[in-house]
């Protein structure tokens, strides 16, 4: 019995033929003249059939592939726990006054089953708030998936979970994972490994939200959907909502819980706009905008450390170039392919260097204290109103520091720049009424 | 714009004058510029015995310790990191629509080489069951092959690509003459196709039976060595 628990609310083949699994469903199935995976709901395309007459499903390949002889079995989600002994929530730390309030918001929304988002700013603490509702859904027996996008955030908070829910049988899942699957009662996955699960979930949280690649995809989309029981329930969490979310929130389609202050109460810093006539065309011949040039020389006067986010992996080198020339010298540039990215990271924090030129792989999930920032180049479509609000984040963070500059330079004013100002003050104006201070 | 069969993503092809005059369809490239690097050819520099890429164009240590069993094989690219990512995904994770990427290159190699029969190494049936295609016949493009080998039914072990050298060198042979095409092997030169050559050890076995169907010479050619 033991061995099937593998089963439990997954759609996944089995390696031998097991008569308590009943018949299966073929994976690649014909639907009309083509053909579908059964698995991730995608189109096969016609030419991807194996000489062997099989059609097989280039989508979810990583997964394993599946093809018109596989059959995937499943067994309806049991929810065979047992409830871990009292209290489930083993983290002591303290939540702020707004952060409880925040949390007893989700938790409610949470016990009344709704669809809920949770809208708080960059540096809000959002895990934290989750939790006292992920305890009483844990406390009831619940199968709780806690899923992103981005695997880096799955690794980062796989352990923050283990310890905040020590009783709790958990399992991490993504791509090169190297533990084997475990049935358990919490899992934490990116949103890849979701495509394995069917109905499984009472309650899924769905971390960074608006993060490529959920937002372009819709076979992540639709594996969120799918894992859910049909009696489940979902909550999103994110800094930024994309338009499409925006839209469901105005038209309260989506119960949202707002956090618009940091957990040091200060307003979040403003992204100031300045123009920079024909950046790109200056930066080839590796010169920076005159404004942005005063801006970082005074910076290393008054030796105020800064990240410059750049477009594109090969506006770094320029960049660099235009720097040195200043004698602004004693920093490096970081892209997603560098080895030695989180080293390089970790040098800015230590204050060894002074600055850091990055592409959007820094946009979140980093944390300086006292650092300012600066977009060269705002209007490249490379940075969405999500990602520039994101950027903007990363200033002010810390208690002590939480005034920041955020500068963007950009040829024009752009909708999507207008739209991250526009967000920041949205947020700001109903933190300035929940009592927050301009820092 | 094109989609990359390896990396999916969007890429412009571009475009030569001389692709346009030459009246034909315009050529779709499989492989983005980046996925392309990722393949690095194997320069003239190479062992003239296995077509190993070295800095000499002397015998390599490997085939002086052949001389017994002397084969001559010619290889495309180097077996490295990027060709080991291609070969796990095409061959163990089974996308069979990665053939496209280096159908080119093999047509190329192939017009480029004197020989009669084309004999690809053929798989064993456990493999064609779950893997569903043979992974060399895979990279040909109607170019004319006879499938002369079988793999004996006995011949069940772990697959090469899990052994090592050691082990790999002691394997028996794997390989029968198939007795109905084997006539058309007599006193023809044979070019035998491979995806892998590591030790050489599967390739001599494949060579020993096609001597065997009384072929005049025999020689190899791998993607990747």
């Amino acid at each position: 019995m033991n061995d099937l628990s593998e089963f439990f609310g997954r759609r996944i083949p089995a390696r031998q033929v097991m008569p308590a699994l009943g018949d299966g469903q073929v994976a690649v199935q014909r639907v009309g003249r083509r053909y579908r995976c059964q698995r991730c709901q995608q189109w096969v395309q016609p030419e991807d059939r194996l000489p062997n007459g099989a059609w097989y499903c280039r989508h979810c390949l990583q997964l394993g592939r599946v093809t018109s002889q596989t059959k995937l079995y499943t067994i309806p989600e049991p929810n065979r726990f047992t409830i871990p002994p009292a209290p489930i929530l083993t983290w002591t730390g303290k939540l702020s006054d707004d952060q409880q309030r925040a949390a007893r918001a989700v938790r409610d929304l949470t016990q009344r089953k709704q669809n809920q988002l949770l809208w708080a700013v960059t540096g809000a603490g959002k895990t934290e708030i989750v939790y006292p509702a992920l305890a009483w859904a844990l406390a009831r027996g619940w199968r709780v998936a806690w899923v992103s996008p981005r695997v880096d955030v799955c690794l980062e908070l796989a352990p923050r979970i283990r310890q905040a829910f020590a009783a709790v049988s958990q399992c991490l899942l993504y791509g090169e994972q190297p533990l084997p699957y475990a049935y358990s009662q919490l899992t934490v996955c990116t949103t890849h490994q979701l495509l394995r699960f069917e109905r499984a979930f009472d309650w899924i949280i769905v971390d960074e939200v608006d993060a490529f690649p959920l937002t372009t995809s819709p076979l992540l989309q639709d594996a969120i959907t799918r894992a859910e029981k049909t009696t489940g329930c979902h909550l999103y969490l994110t800094a930024t909502p994309g338009e499409a979310l925006q839209r469901q929130i105005r038209r309260h389609e989506v119960a949202t819980t707002y956090l618009p202050l940091r957990y040091h109460g200060f307003l979040l810093p403003r992204l100031q706009l300045r123009l920079a006539w024909r950046w790109r065309a200056a930066l080839v011949k590796s010169q920076l905008p005159r404004g942005l040039q005063r801006q970082v020389l005074a910076y290393a006067r008054v030796g105020q450390r800064f990240l410059l986010f750049v477009p594109h992996v090969r506006a770094l080198e320029p960049v660099m170039a235009a720097l040195a020339r200043l004698a602004i010298r004693n920093g490096v540039s970081v892209h997603a392919a560098d080895p030695d990215r989180t080293a390089k990271v970790q040098a800015l924090r230590d204050k060894r260097v002074d600055f850091l030129v990055t592409t959007t792989i820094l946009e979140r999930g980093v944390t300086f204290p006292a650092i300012a920032v600066i977009v060269l180049g705002g209007d490249d479509p490379i940075f969405s109103t999500a990602a520039l609000v994101q950027i903007a984040g990363r200033a002010g963070r810390h208690a002590d520091f939480p005034a920041g500059e955020v500068t963007c330079y950009a040829q024009s004013q752009t909708r999507t720049i207008h739209r991250a100002q526009r967000m920041i003050d949205q947020l700001n104006r109903q933190g300035r009424r929940q009592g927050g201070r301009r820092p | 714009m094109t989609i990359c069969v390896w990396c999916q993503r969007e890429f412009q092809s571009s475009l030569a004058l001389r692709d346009l005059l030459s009246w034909r369809p315009l050529p779709v490239p499989p492989l983005c510029a980046s996925c392309q690097a990722r393949f690095v050819p194997i320069t003239a520099q190479h062992c003239p015995a296995c077509g190993r890429q070295q800095d000499t164009s002397t015998v390599c240590h490997d085939c002086t310790r052949w001389a017994a069993e002397p084969l001559t094989n010619r290889a495309l690219f180097r077996y490295d990191a990027g060709m080991k990512a291609y070969m796990q995904q095409y061959k163990f994770q089974g996308d069979y629509a990665l053939r496209k990427a280096l159908q080119a290159p093999l047509q190329r190699a192939l017009a480029q080489q004197d020989y009669d029969v084309l004999v690809p190494i053929p798989i064993d049936q456990q493999t064609w069951l779950t893997r569903g295609f043979n992974q060399v016949t895979g990279w040909l493009r109607g170019q004319p092959y006879q499938q002369a080998l079988l793999v004996k039914a006995d011949h069940k072990t772990r697959p090469q690509s899990a052994k090592t050298r050691a082990e790999r060198l002691v394997t028996p042979q794997p390989f029968t003459l198939d007795p109905q095409v084997a006539s058309v092997l007599v006193n023809r030169r044979v070019l035998l196709l491979d995806d892998v050559y590591t030790t050489g050890r599967t390739l001599r076995h494949a060579a020993a039976q096609i001597y065997l169907g009384g072929a005049k010479a025999v020689t190899s050619l791998t993607l990747a060595r």
